[in-house]
């Protein structure tokens, strides 16, 4: 546990977040053209669903210290199987969406069974699936087949709006943030995860059941990364062996920007989230100050370095003064 | 590899010579790679450091750098970005999967805005090949390819240097107590790496005569998938040069073999991942050893 | 200890409410803030935003695309938009489209990586009052006012086709090196190739298809590996732009004399190789033209000059135009040639 108190208790990554967040809004609300709109806001909302889900997802894992490179490619997956599910062997959409969701966590699993029974490191696994899922996407289209025309019906999870504000994909997304935050802060399920990623050893001595728990969490990667698929199937209209290329980089992006720890143990989903909004909202802001979509890249990889290293400078500090407190307390003693 | 054996005319000289020339850049990039996961780091970076090193190499020629001059400015360009990533990770201790991914962006995007994708055109003839005729000019990007080979070979296992990689990379804290000094040995092997991909980068613009600066585009998980092919733990420490040199191999043919089977090119990268999960599966089966997954951990939490 | 927690609690408390405070602050500002900036049907007075999106970003032909629409702008005085994904990517063209719809530009002019995946996001903008006008490949026809047409597949295909069959005495062995396997415009292309080359040519015979992931250096590799594969062969069609130098190359230092290349592709890139003769022809539209038609098109639809039903444009410098339906013709493909070569620098 982290042992701050006083305003030290201030210093966490969620704070230098927070005033970055704020800043962003203060910039772009004098630079950026209708950006303080309740249009926007929502938009914004709407446009980081996809990412977000996968992002959310990885948190677990890489609290576990594992990590995950396929989700893209099994969104990619997931959305052929999707349409060829629906318009080949003709199921309605509800049906193809629950099975594509079975497969997602089937296939997120194979990547647990790898990392568990082998004893294979996540990174190297998932960069084989990452080949492996994309590949078989394009071998199943033949890279050509595009699956487009869905029904209006699903087509409103990603394009339609509840009361007409409301995106409809956003209570989705929240139902998952929300669902993963319980797990991950408020079970003893969540507290294994952590202590698996502080030290595997130890939590297997612990009792814990570390295969099982790990296979589940790359399943429930597997699983949202299918909902993703689905969310992104209906807000695009089409399937295509391309669907979310690059999306994983992005993910891990809003993670670690959210202050988890890559190695594992630490970190938390507001965190995530919080990161995830640091991430859109500049986007978002850039795209509307006009200025090219080159400098999201940019901006991105410079907020990344400065926060992370803003963090460990933070807690240096604050483990120097925490230091001095002891030593003035120990000679009023 | 007894797959290749279906298309006997893969092994003609001048396929094989193609080949070679064309693997000498990613094999010079994959030692860099090599030496950053034995040193239980990653390196996501090298693809853009790449594509950037390049582009620098063909304005340079175009202002008229002699070969010499090119090769230092290459790997003094990648050895600065190398130095960069080394500082953040080895310096201000941020784990290196992070900061490699960072400056991928970084790099990749800074190039993007600047040159807006466009060739470096109208380069002296002096450029391709160094200057000389083809043949010969091949030989050489492959006779550098095997000195780098040969030069890692012999420092990784020869060297204290080398051997100290080894050490940081199976245990941090046990090297610092056998007094060589972790954070040096990483922030040089970062710096190396840049250096290693500069030098890639340039044998790979001289085969060329114009440099296109989206080149070096996923070399990075090209020379990791090698690596981690060729049997080097990602948990460092663990693993041979001649290995890696196998993996790069081997996973050049697949492209080229696809094409003297004649099989679609849907399947290529799916053939691509299930050869790398086959082999680090096998090497998990073979050596089942207790080596903790971590990956890339470069310090332990205190 | 209990205190310790009590401090991890409040500390997130404290974090929830400044998170708490700036959704609020967001939605009270929102709130007060005066509705969005409706796109105006430039009376002329006011500047005109038009909105290009390409493909994708850092790719040559766009950036010669991009010097005739800012030659375009500066002559009417429109302010120009230029953005789009780094790779080409239909979710990512979304989502910049939606951006833009927010922001509020007049007109939004597109090149559409996949038809279908672009529609949704253009139907909605035209359901805001933003014209639309698409370029380069097209989307779904009720998703936009106007097309910009510089050439249709048909065209490419026939075209690409035919200086093939005349680059190999019309029989013989072919290879085709395509960006990727998903891009929807080459696999329109390829079609089109089969179905002339089946109408037209049928000694022709296509033997491979590699992916060069629209890398000039990947190009190269793949092209010697056909080379080197089939021996027969007696031509490769590169059909994006930077795998025609790299093919090029290839077949320049495998040195054999009786492998073309042909394709799609800029005159600059290319120059050299069509001198030496290894590529008898390029063929490409002119990219800069179509740049700078594309913007006039958009200022035209903007100000009222240009509505459904036309057939005829005036398109500034390239003269009177003929308008089709609702696509505007650029003209035809045009074959770049050892002759002509030297005339154009882009």
């Amino acid at each position: 546990m982290h042992d701050r108190s006083g305003w030290r208790r201030w210093l966490g990554i969620e704070l230098v977040l927070t005033l970055l967040l704020c800043m962003e809004l203060g910039i772009f609300s004098r630079t950026a053209t209708n950006f303080w709109t309740a249009q926007n806001f929502f938009e914004v909302l709407r446009l980081s669903v996809e990412i977000g889900l996968l992002a959310v997802a990885m948190t677990p894992v890489i609290l576990t210290g594992g990590i995950d490179l396929s989700v893209g490619s099994l969104l990619g997956l997931c959305a052929i199987c999707f349409g060829k599910l629906w318009r080949d062997a003709g199921l309605p959409p509800l049906v193809a969406g629950i099975a594509t969701i079975g497969l997602g966590v089937g296939l997120g699993s194979l990547n647990g069974v790898l990392v568990t029974r082998l004893r294979l490191p996540p990174l190297i696994v998932t960069l084989g699936s990452f080949s492996l899922f994309r590949g078989f996407a394009e071998a199943i289209t033949k890279g050509v087949d595009n699956f487009t025309n869905f029904p209006a019906s699903f087509l409103f999870l990603g394009q339609g709006y509840l009361f007409g504000v409301i995106p409809a994909q956003l209570p989705v997304f929240m139902l998952v943030a929300l669902a993963v935050w319980l797990l991950v802060h408020r079970t003893v399920i969540g507290r294994g995860l952590r202590a698996m990623g502080y030290s595997p050893e130890g939590a297997l001595y612990a009792g814990l059941p570390v295969s099982s728990r790990l296979m589940w969490v790359y399943g429930l990667a597997g699983g949202v990364s299918a909902l993703s698929a689905l969310v992104y199937v209906a807000h695009v209209g089409q399937a295509k062996a391309d669907a979310g290329t690059g999306y994983e980089l992005l993910a891990i992006t809003a993670v670690v920007l959210g202050g988890t720890s890559i190695f594992g143990g630490k970190g938390s989903v507001h965190g995530t989230l919080l990161g995830l909004a640091v991430l859109v909202v500049m986007k978002n802001g850039l795209i509307l100050s006009d200025q090219p979509g080159e400098l999201v890249g940019i901006v991105t990889g410079v907020l990344l370095l400065t926060v992370l290293s803003g963090e460990l400078l933070m807690k240096f500090l604050s483990r120097k003064s925490e230091v001095r407190r002891r030593e003035r307390l120990l000679k009023t003693r | 590899m007894g797959l290749w054996l279906a298309a006997p005319d893969f092994f003609k000289a001048r396929q094989l010579l193609s080949l070679a020339t064309a693997t000498s850049p990613v094999l010079v990039a994959a030692m860099g790679v090599s030496m950053v996961i034995l040193c239980r780091q990653i390196d996501i970076s090298i693809g853009s450091q790449f594509a950037l090193c390049s582009v620098f190499v063909g304005l340079a020629a175009q202002r008229g750098g002699g070969p010499g001059e090119l090769l230092a400015l290459a790997m003094g360009v990648g050895g600065l970005m190398g130095a960069v990533n080394g500082a953040l990770v080895a310096g201000v201790g941020l784990p290196s999967i992070v900061v490699t991914l960072a400056t991928m962006v970084t790099w990749r995007e800074s190039l993007r805005w600047w040159r807006e994708g466009e060739f470096v055109r109208d380069l002296p003839e002096t450029f391709q090949w160094f200057g000389a005729a083809q043949s010969s000019g091949q030989w050489m990007v492959i006779g550098a390819g095997v000195s780098v080979l040969g030069g890692m070979v012999w420092f990784t296992q020869f060297c204290s240097g080398g051997r100290f990689i080894y050490a940081v990379g199976s245990d941090p804290e046990a090297a610092r107590l056998a007094g060589i000094r972790p954070r040096m040995v990483t922030f040089l092997v970062f710096v190396a790496a840049g250096a290693f991909t500069g030098l890639a980068a340039s044998l790979n613009a001289v085969r060329f005569t114009d440099v296109d600066p989206k080149t070096g585009t996923g070399l990075e998980m090209q020379a990791i998938a090698a690596v981690v092919v060729g049997g080097v733990a990602v948990s460092g420490g663990r693993g041979r040069v001649l290995g890696v040199f196998a993996g790069v191999l081997l996973l050049a043919c697949i492209g080229p073999g696809l094409v003297f089977l004649n099989l679609p090119p849907q399947w290529e990268r799916a053939i691509q991942g299930g050869i790398i999960l086959l082999a680090v599966a096998s090497d998990g089966f073979s050596a089942r050893t207790g080596h903790r997954n971590a990956i890339s951990g470069g310090k332990h939490h205190a | 200890m209990r205190l310790m927690r009590l401090m991890n609690k409040m500390k997130e408390n404290c974090f929830r409410v400044c998170f708490a405070g700036c959704l609020v602050t967001w939605a009270l500002v929102t709130g007060c803030n005066k509705p969005p900036e409706n796109a105006t049907n430039g009376s002329g007075s006011k500047s005109i935003t038009v909105a290009l999106m390409p493909k994708s970003k850092g790719n040559a032909y766009f950036i010669s695309c991009r010097k005739g629409a800012e030659e375009a702008a500066k002559e009417l005085g429109v302010k120009i938009l230029w953005d789009g994904p780094t790779e080409p990517d239909p979710a990512k063209q979304n989502e910049i489209v939606e951006t833009w719809i927010t922001r509020g530009v007049d007109v939004i002019a597109v090149a559409a990586e996949n038809r279908a995946g672009i529609s949704t996001a253009l139907r909605k903008a035209r359901g805001k009052g933003i014209k639309v006008v698409t370029w380069d490949s097209d989307a779904e026809p009720d998703a936009r006012d106007f097309l910009v047409n510089q050439a249709t597949p048909e065209g490419i295909g026939k075209s690409l086709v035919e200086e093939a069959a005349k680059a190999m005495n019309g029989r013989g062995e072919f290879a085709i090196i395509t960006a990727s396997l998903t891009a929807a415009n080459m696999n329109e292309w390829q079609k089109q190739i089969e179905l002339t080359r089946a109408a037209k040519f049928p000694e022709l015979k296509m033997v491979a298809l590699r992916p060069c992931d629209d890398l000039k250096d990947k190009a190269f590799n793949e092209a010697t590996a056909l080379l080197n594969a089939h021996a027969n062969l007696k031509l490769i069609m590169a059909i994006c732009s930077p795998a025609v130098p790299g093919a090029s190359e290839a077949v320049k230092q495998s040195g054999r004399k009786d492998v073309k290349v042909v394709g799609l592709g800029l005159p600059n890139d290319n120059r050299r190789y069509v001198k030496e003769g290894i590529t008898p022809s390029v063929i490409l539209w002119n990219t800069v033209d179509l740049g700078y038609l594309t913007v006039r098109a958009c200022h035209a639809l903007a100000t009222g000059e240009l509505k459904a039903g036309a057939t005829k444009f005036s398109g500034g410098r390239l003269g009177a135009l003929e308008i089709k339906g609702d696509n505007i013709l650029l003209g035809q493909p045009f074959v770049f040639t050892r002759e002509n070569i030297d005339r154009f620098d882009f």
